[in-house]
């Protein structure tokens, strides 16, 4: 455990995590030597807008969590050491420690408040394990004053493209009121797709997934020159989980109003769903995604899923 | 006989020296030539055409259809082709308005008033582009001495055709072929073929689909001779005992005979060439087969899309071959039982159908042959079992490939008038047409005949339709007696009986709808239903989209009277360009072109993408449709 002033280390054989203490989130995942994060995962509320969203005017009634995805910022940080929430180690309390603090479990959780009206509360929390893996818990407080949300999440953003990804979940992409038609399996992906939709927008969903492998081969490191395939695992804890693994946020993807419109590809973004809205399908022009498939802002949400070195 | 322009204006002129519709059948002069589907009777005139375009009608060169005419200074352009794909015109999509919406002030003809013939409103319009095209051609030497008739398989909106300085005639019914008999001009050496096009006339407020906007010569354009003994017209009915044990069959034709002594060898056989039925009677009036039973017969079914196959061989006194036309045939039942369910062959029906336009993503709707059996492949791939042919006539193949593919078509008229009718999304039909205006009849029961009469003979056809969102009244009626008049065999569809609920026994056998949520739906079939229902038009599959068809697909148990639906609809409508900025093909749509109004995206709406890549909905579609196949 390395007690900085501006953010936690975490090391371990083959690992070494910091939590940054003013920027939402994890801001160093290195495993194996390899970096994994462009910036600090946050939550997502948000999904690019799919024709049948614009058509039944979704996008107006949940516009708030546009501005909630975009600008999200944790207002408190946590920690807990073995399971004991230490007082914040900020200097200069963190002036009695040394360059030999050790621990077998260490949970740093941010806390967010929504940028809603009304607000209401988001927590990511990270417990590191003394193998490197890290339990991400999320839990979203419900508030029925609010709209419907288009989505629900976390999003990580890796430095480079991936070479593909590897899934055993669905076939295809899917949602939760279209995952009938998916085959069980273990898939391959090669690249990162998005799909063709004339209009880009929310693509690219895996539901009800047990692990995903993301392969890297390339880093920002300049003085990294090789290109052997490296990987991060995403573990289901529990309940499956819902995935994207693209190029882009969905801020990017709401933007164009072509595929060629959309940025060149250049980082990966990996969103963890613990909600999914379905995507409707009855018309374009005014019909709701059926009710059981909606994502009520009322109804508490909380799940997780482990990260692993593959 | 002198064309006149004014044509375009008046709705009661819609075919001028046509020659009749008639049954799609081909007619080869060998077994060889009917196995490599080589007609020696056939001479393509595809290929470069000479071209000159016109911005409007005002600006369009007189009398380029002389036989003197110097064309020099044409440009040239390949048919069959779009002109908006050879850049001449602009590419505009626009789904339920006109095109003209925004620019021009137009009421149809007689709409609003009776003593409004809306002179002028095409024929002096400035925004009625003109193609004028030239075809030079040698005939064929065989073809020396016979009748030869010229037909174009498709021409968008309105033609005039002349043959070396003769006017010829003029067509508008822009998806069903128009023929001319070119005989009495004809001469040796050069022949001058000359085709005037306009993008509107009166059939522009019949032809108002939910597509790209194009115009010009679109599908083949081909020479026809005529052997000295012809069947003009074949008439195919095959027809099943109460038990569906046994069949019956009944052929008739129509006949051009300049030969007398001519004998016809009529043929039936099995799918493994077995003989089942041969006779052999002189050529008269009609070739006619009567009431031939046929004890035992293999239905046919999406299944098993067993085809029979009919051949008629017409010889000289000499026994030397004339003709001889080659015909596959099912025997199948469509009904409505006694308990209002929809059947097949006896049994329940469940349509697990698409909507299909015809698209190619670098050539619009210029289909391939590859283009069609790759979409014959992915309806098989995906249990899908039946397809509206939304809103016109296909390219012929496609009927054939329904055909042997067994998938069960619903066969629509190209009839579309959604802007007389409904605007800002309400019922609003204070100038629709045809409606029940007395002079927009005529055109649109002209509508329905081509299209029964060139595809009479399929299989595969089981539902006639209409048209498509055009509101009802008494025109629309008249169709609906036109085919319950030729046509026993097929139901008849149209989705319009809910708009106007005074027409609703006279213009569908079925309760249609649109989009009607499972909900709704079941308030129908909840509540002493009539008819069968059918969803025509569902699951809008616009970008990324298709989920909830389970609510759908959980009705077909829970209703016999259900009869399933067509997705809409099978294929994005986007045309593939190169990106001013990057050089890359990509993917365009309506508004992409400075056209406007536009419907932007909306055409986006395929379970596959405008190039022919599934997406991924597919896999849901393949799950739901193989519940009930």
């Amino acid at each position: 455990m390395i007690y900085s002033d501006g953010g936690l280390g975490v090391g371990g054989d083959n690992f070494h995590y910091i939590f940054n203490y003013t920027r939402s989130g994890i801001e160093s995942m290195v495993i194996n030597g390899k970096e994994w994060l462009y910036r600090e995962p946050k939550p997502i509320f948000w999904r690019a807008t799919t024709d049948n969203d614009r058509g039944n005017g979704f996008s107006q009634k949940s516009v708030q969590w546009y501005g909630a995805d975009m600008f999200a910022s944790a207002d408190k940080v946590d920690i807990k050491i073995n399971d004991q929430l230490i007082e914040f180690p900020s200097a200069p309390l963190n002036n009695k420690y040394s360059n030999h603090e050790y621990a077998d479990k260490v949970e740093v959780i941010y806390h967010f408040t929504t940028l809603t009206t009304p607000t209401t509360d988001v927590e990511i929390s990270y417990t590191v394990m003394p193998d490197g893996d890290i339990a991400v818990h999320v839990h979203y407080t419900g508030n029925d004053q609010l709209p419907d949300l288009p989505a629900f999440g976390v999003r990580f953003v890796m430095p480079t493209l991936a070479a593909g990804f590897q899934y055993d979940g669905l076939s295809g992409e899917t949602y939760p009121d279209r995952m009938a038609g998916g085959i069980p399996g273990e898939y391959q992906v090669d690249g990162l797709p998005v799909t063709n939709y004339m209009v880009p927008q929310d693509c690219g969903v895996h539901m009800a997934t047990k692990s995903l492998t993301v392969t890297r081969n390339t880093t920002k490191d300049n003085s990294d020159k090789s290109s052997t395939p490296f990987k991060i695992k995403f573990v289901n804890d529990g309940q499956p989980f819902a995935f994207s693994c693209l190029p882009y946020t969905s801020e990017e993807l709401e933007n164009a109003t072509h595929q060629e419109e959309l940025p060149l590809p250049r980082r990966t973004v990996v969103s963890i769903l613990g909600a999914v809205r379905g995507v409707g399908g009855i018309d374009s022009w005014g019909r709701d995604v059926e009710e059981q498939y909606h994502i009520p802002a009322g109804k508490d949400i909380d799940f997780g899923f482990r990260i692993t070195k593959s | 006989m002198e064309p006149d322009i004014k044509w375009l204006d008046d709705p009661e002129t819609f075919r001028v020296g046509m020659l009749p519709a008639h049954s799609d059948h081909r007619f080869y002069r060998s077994p060889d030539e009917i196995r490599n589907d080589d007609s020696s009777f056939v001479q393509s005139l595809n290929g470069q055409w000479q071209f000159a375009f016109a911005k409007d009608p005002m600006h369009r060169i007189q009398h380029f259809y002389d036989a003197d005419f110097d064309a020099s200074s044409f440009d040239e352009i390949k048919v069959p082709e779009h002109i908006e794909f050879a850049g001449y015109d602009k590419f505009h999509y626009i789904n339920t308005m006109y095109p003209w919406e925004g620019k021009i002030y137009r009421r149809p003809a007689y709409a609003l008033d009776q003593n409004d013939k809306g002179e002028g409103m095409f024929s002096e319009a400035p925004d009625n582009p003109v193609g004028q095209y030239i075809k030079k051609f040698e005939l064929n030497p065989a073809f020396k001495d016979k009748k030869v008739r010229v037909c174009f398989d498709g021409v968008e909106k309105a033609m005039y055709v002349w043959l070396n300085g003769h006017f010829l005639g003029y067509a508008e019914d822009s998806f069903t072929p128009s023929e001319f008999d070119l005989t009495p001009y004809l001469q040796e050496g050069e022949n001058t073929l000359a085709v005037e096009v306009f993008k509107l006339s009166t059939a522009a407020f019949l032809e108002d689909q939910d597509m790209f906007r194009f115009f010009g010569i679109f599908r083949d354009v081909s020479l026809i001779a005529q052997p000295e003994a012809h069947i003009e017209d074949l008439s195919i009915k095959p027809t099943l005992s109460d038990d569906l044990k046994d069949g019956t069959l009944n052929v008739e034709t129509k006949m051009t005979v300049n030969k007398s002594g001519a004998v016809a060898k009529v043929t039936v056989s099995d799918a493994d060439g077995n003989q089942l039925y041969n006779d052999t009677q002189p050529v008269t009036d009609s070739i006619t087969v009567k009431d031939a039973p046929f004890k035992g017969v293999h239905l046919y079914s999406n299944h098993d899309p067993y085809l029979y196959q009919l051949t008629i061989e017409i010889d000289d006194k000499d026994g030397n071959v004339l003709e001889i036309v080659p015909y596959k045939f099912g025997f199948r039942k469509i009904e409505i039982n006694q308990d209002k369910v929809l059947t097949y062959n006896g049994k329940r029906l469940v349509i697990n159908g698409v909507n299909r336009h015809e698209w190619d993503c670098d050539s619009g709707r210029v289909v391939s042959v590859d283009d069609m059996e790759a979409d014959i492949r992915t309806f098989k791939a995906n249990n899908i079992n039946a397809v509206r042919t939304c809103h016109y006539p296909d390219h012929k193949l496609w009927y054939h490939l329904c055909d042997i593919n067994g998938i069960y078509v619903m066969a629509e008229n190209n009839l579309e008038s959604h802007g007389t009718w409904q605007k800002l999304g309400a019922v609003e039909p204070s100038y629709n047409v045809p409606g029940s205006v007395p002079q927009w009849k005529a055109a649109v029961v002209d509508r329905a005949r081509n299209n029964y009469e060139m595809l009479k003979n399929h299989a595969s056809i089981i539902f006639w339709s209409l048209g498509n969102e055009s509101y009802a009244g008494d025109d629309i009626q008249a169709m609906q007696e036109f085919y319950k008049r030729v046509d026993p065999t097929r139901l008849v569809h149209y989705e319009g009986v809910v708009q106007n609920r005074k027409y609703e026994d006279v213009i569908s056998d079925f309760e249609s709808r649109m989009y009607a949520s499972p909900d709704e739906i079941k308030d129908y079939l909840d509540n002493h239903p009539k008819k069968p229902f059918i969803l025509c038009e569902y699951m809008h599959d616009m970008g990324n989209s298709l989920g909830g068809m389970k609510s759908y697909i959980d009705l077909i148990d829970k209703y016999p009277m259900y009869s399933g639906g067509f997705i809409w609809d099978f294929i994005d409508q986007a045309i593939r360009v190169n990106d001013e900025v990057t050089g890359q093909k990509v993917l365009r749509y309506g508004g992409d072109f400075d056209d406007r109004m536009s419907d932007y995206e909306f055409s986006g709406d395929g379970l596959m993408f405008a190039d022919r890549t599934e997406k991924p909905a597919m896999q849901e579609v393949k799950y739901y449709y193989g519940q009930h196949k």
